[in-house]
């Protein structure tokens, strides 16, 4: 069984390799084939789930997650964005990330993370404009090396399931990864790359990079298993530089116009809940955290690619500084746009509602002073996206151009199954709510916080 | 589950089951016709009404308050969220208000939007804000009401923004957007407070044991969120502007149900208020404030929709002083014969002022209008009570000048941190959307 499990993980991870080198070749049917190949990688990774072992179920899960953003991606890839150079990219990326999902050792994690960067230094796939998502993607791969080199130093094995709770290469490790968490995440003060990537840098392939979420899953399969008593006593700084982050960009949200940024921001500040769920080290908090990847990974996707698709539609000079009043002419695109929003910044009835719910609670117990400013973070960035939202959408109907569509049928259909993914996720939660207390059980068990719970009143 | 148990969640989940059917119908391409929405509003509201009768009879021949338990929503090992709905005395007769007020706002609105281009939206949302209130009121858990505030609130922002071709009301619904979101977090914490403190914030088991001070805190934290969907001081600026709405909808969410939704979460917490001198006293003191600022903003007010809103927000304020005073049921019963007459007034509004516009003509000039009692006061007194009026007590002022305006100060400077070293802020080559796109755009590539 084991066996088998090792050639479905193989054939997940290398069915979009072989797809982006026939795509390189080929260089037609690009939208075809990657839809089949992420296809593929959805239907193995759903096997895998539903064959996991009770200890890792996160890592398959986020292989099924990510396979399946990356077939949003391609059907909401527009005609004009959808061409063999991005394919390539897209599926090159997701083989990458899905090794990093799957690697049990440390070397293989690391030579994911770095093939998860390379698209995003070489021209011709997405390089951003600026110098900063360049340096700070290199900055981490080269503190991850130098952790894992570290690590190799000590002689303890580099599978990551044997090095549990040995902190190996103590606190110098631990700090190296601590930094290489706050560079690829886009924690502050390394926060300002995830904007300008986003701003300078292709949309939809930006959207994948950051909803791989390596620097949290850094944190939930290396840094806590591995350094539990380092992070009961230090792992606190990273919730706070997380809380910081959150604050940080919801307030630098407010006043920005450009709409890839703001939206970059918002779903900066909405990720950063992530770590500082993991960090909270109580069950409430670290599942609301899991629930919370899974919700900003397909709200954000959703998100990138509707303002994508506005772009080529309506222009790429879109600005959030007036009323644009384009839900006349795309009434479903604003429907979407808005339900992706609010389901992001915790609407009730949405996934993230619980996985809110869960973070404010399990961050309260272990520190009530964040748990009491992060409804302070999410409370701006809802405002920031209901002001995206009406600046968009509402608004006197805007004339100068001949009647534009509105969703296609190929984007209306991924877009709704994300949809019902976040209102079905989110009126019957216990599923995915079960799935993230099980899958971070070791993380949760090896730096539990120790909290005196109440006695229920009667 | 026996039959009033049955007809409670009927009566809860009804209007959101009809929202989800008919928003899902729409969204795969089916556009039902006035006539049919107007009809399945009317047949949902009639049969709730009749549910909540049966629901009244119950608790007035056994006096047991009914209650549905769902199971919880989720579970993480000692926390869950319970779905617990309870029809008690207290619940009940919003529950009466809201089913009853909903069905003939449908039936007004029918006529009154007939061929209005979002005819279908304001239907979809009235039905929204319904569940919304009907969850709050019937939560049997703090939990589950914020799950049902919540959504009064963004049915209420959409409504406000409903003539969304206007920039206006689209701006309005953000601030009130933004009033809502901050002193929602007052509702938010104060629930994983009692998470926190006592280990339950269930409503259904009565409410939670907590020492002096967190008592304090919690009633304090609950009263920053009432205040906010009351429109008490300091948070009145945005009712003003929540008048952009359709009529109808201001009827019900500013005349009747949302504005009187921050009074029953106090009502609810009324035992907890009484243990706290504190929390008393607060909102005793805001309900005066509320009550006095209404009454002068509301005399200075020119049009008659919002000051009719003024009047309320004055009652209201009445209201909340009963509350702080433990006056609980005389409050109750002033808040349901404020609710009823005040829907009746902002429906009449509009023509009410037909009326009196073809009175007047009749009349050949002005109507004879009644002494002003302000006309006692010094003139001076009288100048600076009207400017004051005027600004609405300078409250919108005071927030964007200490509120508003340093955070967007502050985004601006974190901007430019932001920018520090860059040579100039980043910005990506920009191509033309395809409907102007030209033959040489299309060889270019």
């Amino acid at each position: 069984m084991s066996e088998l499990r090792h050639v479905f993980t193989c054939l997940a991870i290398g069915v979009p390799w072989l797809a982006a080198i026939l795509v390189a070749i080929l260089r037609r049917q690009e939208r075809v084939i990657g839809f089949i190949a992420a296809l593929i990688s959805v239907a193995i990774s759903a096997l895998l789930l539903d064959t996991a072992p009770a200890h890792q179920p996160l890592s398959v899960a986020l292989m099924l997650l990510y396979s399946c953003l990356t077939l949003l991606a391609i059907l909401v890839l527009p005609k004009r964005d959808c061409d063999a150079d991005t394919v390539t990219g897209v599926l090159f990326l997701l083989g990458a990330t899905l090794l990093a999902y799957a690697s049990e050792d440390l070397r293989v994690l690391l030579a994911a993370w770095f093939l998860t960067a390379s698209p995003f230094f070489i021209g011709r796939f997405f390089r951003a404009e600026t110098w900063r998502p360049r340096m700070a993607l290199a900055a981490s791969c080269i503190v991850t090396a130098t952790a894992v080199i570290l690590i190799a130093a000590q002689g303890g094995g580099m599978s990551i399931d044997r090095l549990q709770g040995r902190s190996p290469g103590g606190m110098a490790v631990f700090a190296l990864l601590v930094v290489a968490v706050v560079l690829r995440k886009g924690i502050f003060p390394a926060h300002a790359w995830v904007a300008d990537a986003a701003e300078g840098g292709p949309l939809i392939p930006s959207a994948l990079l950051l909803n791989g979420h390596f620097g949290a899953f850094l944190v939930a399969r290396v840094i806590v298993p591995l350094f539990p008593d380092v992070t009961r006593n230090l792992f606190p700084v990273l919730s706070y530089l997380a809380l910081a982050t959150a604050l940080y960009v919801a307030i630098r949200a407010l006043a920005e116009n450009s709409p890839r940024r703001l939206l970059a921001f918002i779903a900066l500040s909405q990720s950063a809940c992530i770590l500082i769920g993991l960090e909270s080290r109580t069950p409430e908090g670290v599942t609301g955290a899991v629930v919370h990847w899974f919700v900003v990974a397909v709200a954000t996707m959703g998100l990138f690619g509707i303002l994508r698709l506005l772009e080529v539609r309506f222009g790429e000079n879109l600005t959030a500084g007036r009323h644009l009043g384009l839900g006349e002419h795309a009434p479903r695109l604003a429907v979407f746009f808005v339900l992706f929003g609010l389901a992001l910044v915790g609407l009730p009835g949405t996934l993230s509602f619980c996985s809110q719910d869960l973070l404010i609670h399990g961050t309260l117990i272990s520190h009530p002073q964040t748990g009491v400013l992060l409804p302070v973070a999410i409370a701006m960035n809802a405002v920031s996206m209901f002001r995206l939202f009406t600046r968009l959408f509402l608004g006197k109907r805007r004339t100068g151009f001949t009647a534009m569509v509105d969703a296609l049928p190929r984007e209306r259909w991924i877009l709704t199954a994300g949809a019902l993914f976040v209102v079905l996720g989110g009126l019957f939660p216990n599923a995915i709510v079960r799935l993230g207390s099980t899958g971070t059980g070791e993380a949760r068990t090896a730096s539990s916080v120790e909290t005196v719970r109440p006695v229920r009143s009667q | 589950m026996d039959f009033f148990q049955a007809t409670l969640a009927f009566v809860v989940l009804a209007p959101g089951a009809m929202f989800v059917s008919v928003a899902l119908a729409w969204m795969l391409g089916w556009s039902p016709g006035e006539r049919i929405i107007s009809r399945i509003t009317g047949v949902t509201f009639s049969a709730s009404v009749l549910g909540v009768a049966a629901l009244i009879l119950k608790l007035g021949w056994t006096h047991a308050p009914v209650k549905v338990a769902f199971g919880n929503w989720f579970t993480v090992v000692d926390y869950h969220f319970p779905l617990v709905l309870v029809a008690d005395r207290l619940s009940l007769p919003f529950l009466a208000l809201t089913v009853i007020l909903s069905g003939l706002i449908g039936q007004f609105s029918a006529t009154y939007l007939h061929r209005e281009r979002g005819f279908l939206r304001f239907f979809l949302l009235l039905h929204l804000f319904a569940f919304g209130s009907l969850l709050a009121f019937a939560a049997g858990s703090f939990d589950l009401l914020v799950a049902g505030w919540e959504l009064v609130g963004i049915t209420s922002v959409l409504l406000i923004a409903f003539f969304q071709q206007r920039g206006a009301p689209v701006e309005n619904g953000l601030r009130v957007f933004a009033v809502y979101r901050a002193t929602d977090i007052g509702l938010l914490v104060s629930v994983f407070a009692m998470h926190h403190w006592a280990g339950t914030a269930s409503l259904a088991e009565g409410l939670p044991y907590l020492s002096g001070n967190q008592t304090a805190a919690i009633c304090l934290l609950l009263l920053l969120a009432a205040a906010g969907k009351a429109a008490q001081v300091p948070f009145s600026g945005w009712l003003p502007r929540a008048m952009e709405g359709p009529t109808p909808s201001s009827a019900i969410f500013y005349g009747a149900i949302s504005i009187h939704a921050g009074a029953y979460l106090l009502l609810r917490i009324q035992p907890l208020l009484a243990q706290s001198a504190t929390a008393s006293t607060a909102v005793i003191a805001i309900g005066v404030m509320t009550a006095i600022h209404g009454a002068l903003a509301g005399r200075a007010s020119a049009d008659a929709k919002t000051s009719l809103a003024y009047a309320s927000l004055s009652q209201v304020g009445v209201i909340f002083a009963e509350i702080g005073l433990g006056w609980k049921w005389f409050a109750v019963a002033h808040l349901l014969g404020h609710a009823t007459v005040r829907t009746l007034q902002f429906l009449r509004a509009p023509s009410m002022l037909h009326d009196y516009h073809q009175m007047h003509s009749a009349m050949g000039g002005e109507l004879a209008t009644d002494q002003r009692a302000e006309e006692l006061l010094p003139e001076a007194l009288q100048l600076w009570l009207y400017r004051w009026a005027l600004d609405r007590g300078h409250l919108d002022t005071i927030l964007d000048r200490f509120v508003i305006g340093p955070l967007i100060r502050l985004s601006e400077f974190l901007a430019k941190l932001d920018n520090l070293g860059m040579a100039q802020p980043v910005t990506r080559r920009q191509t033309a959307p395809l409907s102007m796109r030209t033959p040489a755009d299309e060889r270019g590539r």
